[in-house]
């Protein structure tokens, strides 16, 4: 639930107002004096219409130095990022040869498999030279090797379904997948805060698309008592085939699902449930089975999973687990299958032993320690920005949390500031969040250590105070009795 | 004051921005304090600076609300690029709160702006048009209705 000062939504309006106002007037000026000069078009049409690209020239592209910054080493809880500068008021941006070693607040890399890892890279590199970098085929040609094969055992046995198979990139998991499982006449009923891969997946499918409110199951039930008694638009005949689909952890809220509710309204209307688990899968969980294994909810309730591997193994690639029956039709029929070139070898190799280490059958106990650690430290990190006054979203366990900064200029604000002070945070602002609700998003890594946290803290404070963004009022720090050691965290 | 945003189930982002809190106060502000500013620049009688308040408003809304199609990004594919913002908001459904509210404005506009210069002839001629054409693009009947074609699909 994100409450906002109303003053400050009242300022939030007035200044994308202004900003709207300016690149309107720039766009009139730019207009005129285009009229004058000769088009260098020679008779083909414009590539875009001058009104569908406003957004992105009147207002991201002033800030654009924000975004899209290169980094020069792996994405660790340390990394270099690339200087850059703009003599165009960021129209364009150039790379200089300097770099700055910053703390990593941004990268998805909860378990730390993003650097080299003791068990994983030999590994891999035994992989590389095995296999070579790419198979140079699709699955149903010469793409599927034993890694594969492993690979998607391995993936089964590690969610809890029957069998899995496995796609060389994840946001293709979703928008190939959807198309295949339902089409027209059947209903889609997605969470309104889901990924633009499902809602692409989505629309691509042509089955009806209807949103209920986000995280809300009586809503949802609403929706699916309404749906039902309609049935399909226009002939009111009964819907070929109803799916619901949800997400583990929401990527720009830190949310859980309220998956055991989900899925009872689920099996009450006999509707079919599709999870992504995109961030959740290895970060939650008491072994990092994902959401299901947190909530306490039955594999087998879920129909459909779905899962990226980017996030906690720290490689590339999407699967989708379900039964049996299920993934030998998508292997028939799923393009991304048929047509599209396998997961990298390597690639692979690096989800097995990642799993291997996270279910402890590397030998050690490193899995554990990873998931504990990455519980503990967002945990902490939470509890201490919401005590100094932030607004910070998400559930407890979640190691995303986003910091709410809601004004358009606060979004560069923030993340130069940071970045002066070594700290790369993320920001996110229209049109991935809604207009009002921009905010800068923090991943936790089981690779941060108590001293980054304590910097990540440090920095974060007085960046929040030179910008404004402490909307809550700071909780008074304790004084705990003297003779016992004080921590003081400011 | 803390206020609550939930998020809506509109998938439109050119459109979901209405439906927070803090919109209609932020949109009678604006009205106020620009009425404010042509008061001490250009520094007529208050009837005078409502009266350019209520046509500048006019001017402002109906070329944003009833003249531009589509939306300013282009991830939406083009799918309302034949609708303006007006039939766009509440995924098109008619009679909705913040069409009423909306269709508000200009009216209390016009009576404020007509009372204050005393109902004199020419002004109110000017004011009543603008009100006239403002309130009758707004009626439902006139949801995707392009008169004579103007401002149609090429």
């Amino acid at each position: 639930m994100i409450t906002i000062p109303y003053l400050t939504a009242l300022t939030t309006y007035f200044s994308y107002g202004l900003l709207f106002a300016f690149g309107q007037f720039r766009d009139f000026f730019r207009k005129i004096f285009d009229w004058w000069q000769a088009s260098n078009l020679q008779g083909y049409a414009p590539i875009c219409l001058g009104l569908e690209d406003f957004y992105i020239r009147r207002l991201y592209l002033r800030i654009q130095d924000c975004f899209g910054r290169p980094i020069a080493s792996a994405p660790d809880a340390w990394f270099d990022v690339v200087e850059r500068y703009s003599n165009d008021y960021n129209k364009t941006l150039k790379r200089t040869e300097k770099k700055s070693r910053c703390l990593n607040l941004g990268s998805y890399n909860y378990l730390g498999f993003a650097a080299a890892d003791e068990y994983c890279t030999p590994r891999v590199i035994d992989s590389l030279n095995r296999f070579s970098a790419s198979t140079c085929s699709t699955r149903v040609d010469g793409g599927t090797t034993t890694l594969h094969k492993e690979l998607e055992e391995c993936v089964a046995n590690f969610v809890g379904k029957p069998s899995a198979v496995v796609f060389g990139m994840g946001y293709v998991t979703n928008s190939a997948i959807l198309p295949v499982v339902i089409g027209k006449g059947g209903l889609i009923i997605s969470d309104s805060l889901n990924h633009n891969s499902i809602v692409n997946g989505a629309r691509g499918s042509g089955a009806t698309i209807r949103v209920f409110q986000h995280n809300t199951p009586s809503h949802l039930e609403k929706v699916l008592r309404e749906q039902i008694a309609e049935g399909q638009p226009r002939t009111h005949r009964p819907w070929k085939k109803i799916i619901v689909v949800v997400e583990g952890i929401y990527s720009m809220e830190g949310e859980l699902c309220k998956l055991p509710e989900i899925v009872a309204i689920c099996k009450k209307y006999k509707a079919y449930v599709y999870l992504d688990e995109a961030h959740s899968i290895g970060a939650v969980g008491k072994t990092g089975r994902g959401v299901c294994e947190l909530l306490g909810v039955d594999t087998a309730d879920v129909d459909i999973m779905m899962g990226t591997f980017t996030k906690s193994f720290g490689s590339c690639g999407g699967y989708i687990a379900g039964s049996n029956e299920l993934i030998q039709y998508l292997k028939y029929t799923c393009p991304a299958h048929l047509y599209a070139t396998s997961i990298s070898p390597p690639a692979a190799q690096q989800i097995i032993s990642s799993i291997k280490v996270i279910l402890g059958e590397d030998g050690s106990s490193r899995g554990a320690q990873k998931l504990a650690r990455i519980r503990e430290n967002s945990n902490f990190l939470r509890s201490e920005l919401q005590k100094m006054g932030f607004e910070v979203l998400g559930d407890n366990d979640s190691p995303v949390m986003p910091i709410m900064l809601y004004n358009p200029a606060k979004i560069p604000a923030f993340s130069r500031e940071c970045l002066k002070q070594n700290v790369a945070v993320v920001t996110v602002a229209f049109p991935a969040t809604p207009l009002l609700l921009a905010r800068a998003r923090i991943c936790i890594s089981a690779s941060h250590t108590k001293e980054d946290l304590l910097k990540a803290l440090e920095v974060i404070s007085q960046v929040g105070d030179l910008v404004g963004i402490k909307y809550f009022p700071a909780e008074p720090k304790k004084q705990l009795q003297p003779g016992k050691e004080t921590i003081k965290l400011e | 004051m803390y206020v609550s945003a939930e998020p809506t189930t509109d998938l439109n982002k050119n459109t979901e921005w209405f439906t927070y809190p803090g919109v209609w106060s932020i949109y009678i502000l604006f009205v106020f304090f620009s009425w404010l500013i042509v008061l001490s620049l250009l520094g007529t009688s208050p009837g005078t600076a409502w009266t350019i308040v209520h046509l500048s408003h006019f001017f402002v809304t109906y070329h944003f609300f009833h003249w531009k199609k589509g939306t300013p990004f282009a991830d939406d594919q083009g799918i309302y690029n034949g609708l303006t913002w007006w039939e766009q908001i509440d995924n098109g459904k008619q009679l909705t709160r913040n069409r009423k509210f909306l269709t508000v404005v200009p009216l209390v506009l016009y009576l404020i702006a007509s009372h204050t210069t005393n109902y004199l002839s020419p002004v109110l001629f000017l004011n009543t048009v603008a009100v006239v054409v403002l309130v009758v693009a707004k009626f439902p009947n006139m949801h995707k209705v392009r008169i004579f074609g103007i401002n149609g699909d090429h």
